[in-house]
C-alpha cells in the first residue's frame, strides 16, 4: 500500500512522539512510524533525570557552560545555548503534561545531583525518568490523536530531486512492503549500541536511522564519540544510574579506595563520564580491579533511600548481579552506552538533506560533542524533538509528494527477496553481528590506538565482505525477526565502519576518544567535527570547525 | 548450566497446527529465561519468533507465560524455572490472539488503555510554573506509574478469560492513576466510565495480577482503590457498592455476616432479589441450619467490634 | 495438638456441614479446639477495600485472642486465610501500626504482640499430624476416586504472604492429600483460577461462568468429585452449579466436597454426621461409590 502523510517521523522513542505532538499542533497530517510499539522505545532506559536551569539560584548560562565544558569543548554553543535556554520551559511542559516530577517539602519541582553539573539541576522520577517522559509523551500522542504504525520497520529513504521524500517499509505483522509518501521526515531512530558487545542498549538499537540517512547522502558527524557509562553490570550491561552517585554514592577500588579523588578533585565521583570510565579502566587495568570491575558502594545511603529513589537499580543489582545494594557493594566496570556522533542536524534538526531531519541520538547537532552530561540526553529530545516537529511542518507546507506509487518499494522489495532467497549454510546473522560487537568492545572503547583502531577497520571490512553469504533459516512473512536482525546487521556495519574510521581520522583524545597514541587534547588542530560521507568505497572524512560563542576552550578538569 | 526448554510454535504461514518443540541451552549460572531464547533464535533456530528490547526489565516487550504463569522473560532466571533438571515450558500470554510462535496480538491490549483516556486532562488554564502539590499525593501514582504496560495481567486476568469486555487490570489500574493526579480535573467523568459494566465492578480479586505483575504494581489494589473512590464520589448505584456496605453494616451490628441478609441487599432491583428465593428454599429444603439458629444474632464482644468501627470509621487513607 | 479455632462466618452461617465435619475430624485425630466465639469476621477483603486500617484491627483482635490462649490459630476457610494471612504480614512488619491497632484493642484487654501463627486446616493436616498418620487414619478405601482440587484464590496467592517461598510445598498439599488419602488428585488448570464468587452480585454471568468452566474441565479430566478448602468457593462451585451448568450451556453433576467431609469419608465417619446429604449437588451417587453402599 502507499501511505501519505505531510511530515513522517521514524522512531517513536521521546523525541519521535515530542516531534510528532508538535507537528500535529501546528495542523499538519504526521504519522510516526516505529519498529515497536512506542512505549517499548530505548528512551524507557534512560534512569537519572532531566536537566533544567528551573531553580532561582541557577542559570542557563551555567547550564550552557557545564555542557560546554562537559563536551571537551567539541559541543557547537550556539546549539548548548538553545538548549540550556529552552530547557526550563519543556520541563514545565512535561509536567502540566503529567510527568509525576519528584517534589520536594513545598510541592514544587524536586532535584537531585548529575555528574558533571555545577548546580544541582537534574528534575527526576525516582530512577525510571525515561519510563515516566516516554509514557506521558505516549499518553499525549494519544491525546492528539498522532497516527501510529507501530511494527514497521523502515528499509530505505524516498529521494526525489535531492530531497527526502519518505520512506519504504516492512510491516512486520504480515511481512507486507509499504510505501510511506511525505513531505518531510524526521529521522528519530535512536542509536546504535549493538555494534558493541556488551553494551547498554536494547536489542533495538541497531543504527537504522543512522544508515538510511548516510546512504542518501546526509554526512554522519562525530561518529567516534561513543559514550562508555562508568556504571554497568558486568553480566549483562545493564545500567546502574549516574543518580546512584547523584544520591552519594561510591566508587571504590580493590584496595577500598575512592579513587575518584585521585581523578577529579572537586567533583570526585560526579566528575564528567568520560573521565569517570577511564579513571575506572586505570584502576582495572593496573590491578586495582576485582574481576574487571570496581564497586559502586550504596550502603551509606540507607534502605529507604534506596528503595525509594533507587529502586529500579537495586531490583537490577539484585536480578541481574544478585547483589543488594543496601547491604553490598556492587561490581560495575565501564559500558558501551551512547553515541554522541549522528546524521549532521542543525537547531531545527535540519540535516543536509533537505527535507530530512534528525533529532535524538540518532542526530549530532552537536549538543554533546565529545562527551554527553548526564541528565541532557533526554532533554534533547523534548527540545529538539519539538523545534524539528514545528519546523517540519512548516517546510511540509510547501513541499508537493514525490512522484510515484507502489513502484517506489521495488528495490527494497528486490533486496529483500534476494536476501530470503539465499540457501543456508552461509553465515548466520547472530554469530556475524557477535563478532562486530566483540571487536568495537576490545579497540574502539575506552582506549584505543592506530593498531587497534585499523584491526576494528579491517574487521569491519571482512564482515560487511561476509554478510554477502548470509542466508536465513526463516523465510516466512509474519513477523520475521530473522530477516528484520539481517537487515539491522547490515545498517549496523555500515554505521560500524564510519565509527571506526572516524576514530582513525581524529588524531588527538578529547571527551570520550582516549587514543593512547595522541593522547593530549588538539584544539589548534581538532576544535573540529569529523563529518562522513558515504562513498562507493571508504567513507569521505572532512572537518567541520566547531562553533564557539561564548567559552573559549579550556583545560578540563574535574 | 545446561536447561531444557518446551516452546509453543505456532506458524500462520506454515501448516497452522501448534506443536512445542524442545531446546537445550548452555549458559552461564546467571542466565534469565530470555538468553536462552535468544541463544536458541540466533544459534539454532531463526525461525522463532518472540519479542524483546531491553533485556533489563524496563520496555516490557518479552511478556510470556513461564510454566504457565506470565512473566517477563529477561528477568526470570533459568534456574528457577528449572529445578532439579525439569524442563521449562514457555507459551505466549493468554487472553489475546497468537500471531506467531510468543507474539500475540496486542491490539486487545492497548484498546483497553486506550479506554480509560490515558493522558492527563486538566481543567483551566495550566500555572505559570509546576502544579503544586505536595509529595505525599504523588506517592500512590509513583507505583501505578511503574507499569510498563507489558500485558502479563492481562493474560492471567480471570475475568478477562470468560469476558472480553473486562477493562482489565492494566487499563483500570492506569485510570486510576489519572483520577487519583489532584492536577485531572476529570475525576467525576472518569470514576463514572470506570464504573460502568466492565469496569471496576467486574474485578473479582483474585490477585493473579498482583501474583505476575513483574514490577510489583498489584493492579489490583488500585482497582479496589477506585472502587473506593467511586462511592466517596456518590456514585453508589450498584450492587458492588450495596454489596460492600451491607456487609461492613452485617459486621459492625454483629460481628458477623448475615449471609441472607447480605444476599438480599447486594440486589437492587427486585427481579434480582428474588432469584434469591429459590436458593434460600433449596437451603431449607438441605436441612443447612445456621450453627446458632435459624435467627442471626450478635456474637460475644459484637459491642467491642461495633466500638471499633466507630473509631475507625471515616478513617481511610 | 490444641489450636486457637477461627470458624469463620460461612462455617456457622451457610455452611454447617463444614463447622461439622472439621469437628469430627479433629477430634478424630486427637486434635483440641478451642472455638473463638467471639471472633469477628475478617472482613473477606471486601472490608480491607473500605478501611484497611479497620479490617487489619479486627483481625489483630482475633490474632490477640488466640495470642492470650498461647494457641496457634487454625481456620477452615481459603478466604480467611488469605485475608488474616495478609493483615498478620503488615501488624507484624510496622511495629508503629501495630502500637497504633493496639490501642483499639486495649478497652477490651486484648494486645496483640505479633506472634500468632495463622494455619488453615489443609496446612495442620498436611504439616503439624503430617502424612503418616492421616494415611494411618485412614479406614474407609477411596478406591479409584478422582478428586479435582480447587483451592481457591487466597490461599495461592499473592504467594509472598503465604510463606511459599520458605515451604513451596504448600503449593502441592492438596494434591498430596488426596493422595495420602488413597485417592488421585486429577491435574486441571482450574485447581488455583477463580471460582468467581466474589462478583456473583456484580456480575452473575461471568461468576457462574467462572465456576461452570471449571466444574466442566475437571470433569472432562475425569474427576469424580471436587475438593475446596474454601466454603465461599464451595458456595459457587456446589450451590451455584445448577445455575453454572445453564449458563455455559454443559450438563454438570459433580459433586462437590469440603476439605474435611473428604477427609471424614476417608476416616469411616457416618456420612450423614459429616452434613454429605446437605452438599446441594448430590453426594449419593459418589459416596455409594465409595462405599459400595450408603453408610
Amino acid at each position: 500500500m502507499v501511505f501519505e502523510h505531510d511530515v513522517l517521523i521514524i522512531g517513536a522513542g521521546l523525541a519521535g512522539l515530542r516531534a510528532g505532538i508538535e507537528a500535529k499542533r501546528k495542523g499538519v497530517d504526521v504519522a510516526i512510524i516505529t519498529k515497536v510499539y512506542p512505549v517499548r522505545s530505548h528512551t524507557n532506559a534512560a534512569q537519572g533525570g532531566i536537566n533544567a536551569s528551573l531553580d532561582e539560584g541557577d542559570s542557563w548560562e551555567s547550564h550552557a557552560y557545564d555542557t560546554v565544558k562537559g563536551s571537551d569543548y567539541l559541543g557547537d554553543q550556539d546549539a548548548i545555548e538553545i538548549l540550556a535556554q529552552e530547557a526550563p520551559s519543556d520541563i514545565i511542559e512535561l509536567e502540566h503534561m503529567g510527568v509525576i516530577f519528584n517534589r520536594d517539602e513545598e510541592g514544587r519541582l524536586g532535584t537531585r545531583a548529575f555528574g558533571g553539573a555545577s548546580h544541582a539541576r537534574t528534575y527526576f522520577v525516582a530512577d525510571i525518568t525515561g519510563q515516566a517522559l516516554l509514557h506521558v509523551g505516549y499518553e499525549q500522542s494519544l491525546k492528539h490523536q498522532v497516527k501510529t504504525y507501530s511494527e514497521f520497520f523502515a528499509t530505505s529513504l524516498i529521494m526525489e530531486d535531492g530531497a527526502c521524500k519518505g520512506c519504504v517499509g516492512i510491516e512486520m505483522r504480515t511481512g507486507e512492503m509499504h510505501v510511506f509518501k511525505a513531505k518531510a521526515v524526521i529521522m528519530a531512530s535512536g542509536g546504535v549500541g549493538r555494534a558493541f558487545e556488551p553494551s547498554t542498549n536494547a536489542l533495538i538499537c541497531t543504527g537504522d536511522g543512522m544508515a538510511l540517512a548516510y546512504r542518501v547522502g546526509a554526512p554522519l558527524m562525530d561518529m567516534e564519540m561513543v559514550q562508555y557509562h562508568p556504571t554497568t553490570l558486568p553480566s549483562n550491561g545493564a545500567l546502574l544510574t549516574e543518580g546512584a552517585r547523584g544520591e552519594g554514592a561510591y566508587l571504590t577500588n580493590s584496595l577500598g579506595e575512592r579513587f575518584m579523588t585521585k581523578y577529579a578533585p572537586n567533583m570526585i565521583e560526579l566528575a564528567s563520564r568520560d573521565v569517570v570510565s577511564r579513571s575506572e579502566q586505570t584502576e582495572i587495568n593496573e590491578g586495582r580491579g576485582i574481576n574487571g570491575c570496581v564497586m559502586l558502594d550504596c550502603r551509606h545511603l540507607g534502605a529507604e533511600l534506596i528503595h525509594t529513589k533507587l529502586r529500579q537499580i537495586w531490583e537490577l543489582a539484585r536480578d541481574f548481579s544478585g547483589v543488594d545494594l543496601v547491604t553490598e557493594p556492587c561490581p560495575i566496570r565501564p559500558g558501551m552506552h551512547y553515541i554522541m556522533g549522528g546524521i549532521k542536524a542543525g537547531i531545527h534538526g535540519e540535516t543536509y538533506v533537505p527535507g530530512l531531519y534528525a533529532i535524538g541520538e540518532t542526530s549530532c547537532i552537536s549538543i554533546h560533542g565529545g562527551n554527553r552530561l548526564g541528565a541532557n540526553s533526554l532533554l534533547e529530545l523534548v527540545v529538539f524533538g519539538r523545534r524539528a516537529g514545528g519546523h517540519a511542518a512548516e517546510y511540509a507546507r510547501s513541499q508537493k509528494h514525490a512522484s510515484g506509487g507502489e513502484n517506489l518499494m521495488d528495490a527494497d522489495a528486490k533486496k529483500i527477496k534476494a536476501l530470503l532467497d539465499k540457501a543456508q549454510g552461509g553465515e548466520m546473522v547472530g554469530k556475524l553481528r557477535l563478532e562486530l560487537g566483540q571487536e568495537m568492545n576490545t579497540h574502539v572503547a575506552v582506549y584505543r590506538d592506530d593498531a587497534g583502531l585499523k584491526q576494528a577497520v579491517a574487521k569491519v571490512k571482512e564482515l560487511k565482505q561476509r554478510y554477502r553469504n548470509v542466508g536465513l533459516q526463516n523465510k516466512g512473512s509474519v513477523f520475521n525477526t530473522n530477516l528484520l536482525a539481517a537487515l539491522e546487521l547490515e545498517n549496523m556495519l555500515d554505521v560500524a565502519e564510519v565509527i571506526t574510521q572516524s576514530a582513525l581520522y581524529r588524531t588527538e583524545s578529547r571527551g570520550a576518544q582516549f587514543r593512547t597514541d595522541y593522547p593530549e587534547r588538539d584544539d589548534a588542530n581538532w576544535l573540529k567535527h569529523t563529518l562522513a560521507y558515504k562513498t562507493d568505497g571508504d567513507p569521505r572524512l572532512e572537518a567541520l570547525p566547531v562553533t564557539i560563542t561564548k567559552w573559549q576552550p579550556q583545560k578540563r578538569t574535574y | 548450566m545446561q536447561a531444557n526448554l518446551r516452546v509453543r510454535r505456532w506458524d500462520p504461514d506454515g501448516d497452522r497446527t501448534v506443536r512445542y518443540d524442545e531446546f537445550t541451552v548452555d549458559l552461564h549460572e546467571n542466565a534469565m529465561v530470555l538468553d536462552a531464547l535468544l541463544d536458541i533464535r540466533e544459534n539454532q533456530d531463526e525461525t522463532l519468533s518472540v519479542r524483546c528490547s531491553c533485556r533489563s526489565s524496563i520496555c516490557g516487550s518479552c511478556a510470556m507465560k513461564v510454566n504457565g504463569a506470565s512473566t517477563l522473560a529477561c528477568n526470570t532466571k533459568l534456574k528457577d524455572v528449572t529445578p532439579n533438571g525439569t524442563t521449562v515450558t514457555i507459551e505466549p500470554m493468554g487472553n489475546m490472539p497468537v500471531l506467531k510462535d510468543l507474539v500475540v496480538d496486542l491490539e486487545v491490549f492497548w484498546n483497553k488503555i486506550h479506554a480509560v483516556k490515558p493522558w492527563l486532562q486538566p481543567e483551566g488554564p495550566d500555572p505559570v510554573r509546576e502544579y503544586i502539590v505536595a509529595d505525599e499525593h504523588m506517592m500512590n501514582l509513583i507505583n501505578t506509574v511503574q507499569c510498563i504496560l507489558c500485558g502479563a495481567c492481562v493474560s492471567d486476568c480471570t475475568v478477562m478469560e470468560v469476558d472480553p469486555s473486562f477493562l482489565g487490570p492494566a487499563a483500570l489500574a492506569k485510570g486510576y492513576r489519572f483520577a487519583a493526579d489532584p492536577r485531572d480535573g476529570h475525576k467525576q467523568e472518569r470514576l463514572e466510565t470506570y464504573a460502568q459494566p466492565g469496569g471496576m465492578w467486574d474485578c473479582t480479586h483474585c490477585y493473579q495480577c498482583v501474583q505476575v505483575c513483574p514490577k510489583g504494581v498489584a493492579p489490583m489494589e488500585w482497582i479496589l482503590q477506585l472502587r473506593h473512590e467511586a462511592e466517596a464520589a456518590g456514585l453508589t448505584n450498584t450492587n458492588g457498592v450495596r454489596h460492600s456496605q451491607s456487609l461492613a453494616e452485617s459486621v459492625k451490628e454483629s460481628g458477623w455476616l448475615d449471609e441472607a441478609k447480605l444476599a438480599m441487599d447486594s440486589y437492587g432491583a427486585l427481579g434480582d432479589k428474588m432469584k434469591l428465593v429459590p436458593i434460600g428454599v433449596r437451603s431449607l429444603l438441605k436441612g443447612k441450619m445456621p450453627k446458632t439458629g435459624p435467627f442471626h444474632h450478635k456474637r460475644p464482644g459484637a459491642d467491642h467490634v461495633e466500638r471499633i468501627f466507630e473509631e475507625l470509621e471515616g478513617k481511610h487513607s | 495438638m490444641k489450636y486457637a479455632f477461627y470458624p469463620g462466618c460461612v462455617a456457622k452461617g451457610g455452611a454447617p456441614e463444614l463447622y461439622d465435619s472439621t469437628l469430627l475430624v479433629t477430634q478424630a485425630l486427637g486434635i483440641e479446639l478451642e472455638e473463638l466465639t467471639g471472633a469477628s469476621c475478617t472482613g473477606a477483603g471486601v472490608l480491607s477495600e473500605r478501611n484497611p486500617e479497620l479490617a487489619d484491627t479486627l483481625n489483630a483482635r482475633t490474632f490477640a485472642m488466640a495470642e492470650k490462649l498461647g494457641l496457634p490459630l487454625m481456620n477452615v476457610c481459603s478466604t480467611c486465610h488469605g485475608v488474616m494471612s495478609q493483615a498478620n504480614a503488615r501488624l507484624k512488619q510496622d511495629p508503629e501500626y501495630l502500637a497504633r491497632v493496639n490501642k483499639h484493642l486495649a478497652p477490651e484487654g486484648l494486645e496483640y504482640k505479633g506472634t500468632t501463627e495463622i494455619k488453615h486446616l489443609l496446612w495442620v493436616l498436611m504439616e503439624d499430624v503430617g502424612p503418616d498418620k492421616l494415611r494411618a487414619m485412614v479406614k474407609q478405601p477411596l478406591g479409584d476416586l478422582k478428586a479435582a482440587p480447587f483451592y481457591g484464590c487466597y490461599i495461592v496467592r499473592p504467594s509472598w504472604v503465604l510463606g511459599y517461598d520458605e515451604k513451596p510445598q504448600r503449593k502441592h498439599y492438596l494434591e498430596d492429600l488426596i493422595e495420602v488419602l488413597g485417592a488421585e488428585p486429577v491435574e486441571y488448570k482450574g485447581a488455583t483460577q477463580c471460582c468467581g464468587f466474589p462478583i456473583l452480585t456484580m456480575n452473575r454471568t461471568n461468576s457462574l461462568t467462572m465456576t461452570g468452566n471449571h466444574v466442566s474441565e475437571a470433569t472432562a479430566k475425569g474427576a469424580d468429585c471436587m475438593v475446596t478448602p474454601c466454603p465461599l468457593c464451595h458456595l459457587n462451585l456446589d450451590g451455584g452449579q445448577v445455575e453454572a451448568a445453564g449458563v455455559v450451556r454443559e450438563h454438570l453433576d459433580l459433586p462437590v466436597l469440603h476439605l474435611p467431609q473428604m477427609v471424614g469419608i476417608a476416616f469411616g465417619i457416618d456420612h450423614e454426621k459429616l452434613g454429605l446429604h446437605k452438599n446441594f449437588v448430590d453426594t449419593k451417587p459418589l459416596r455409594e461409590k465409595i462405599t459400595g453402599r450408603l453408610s
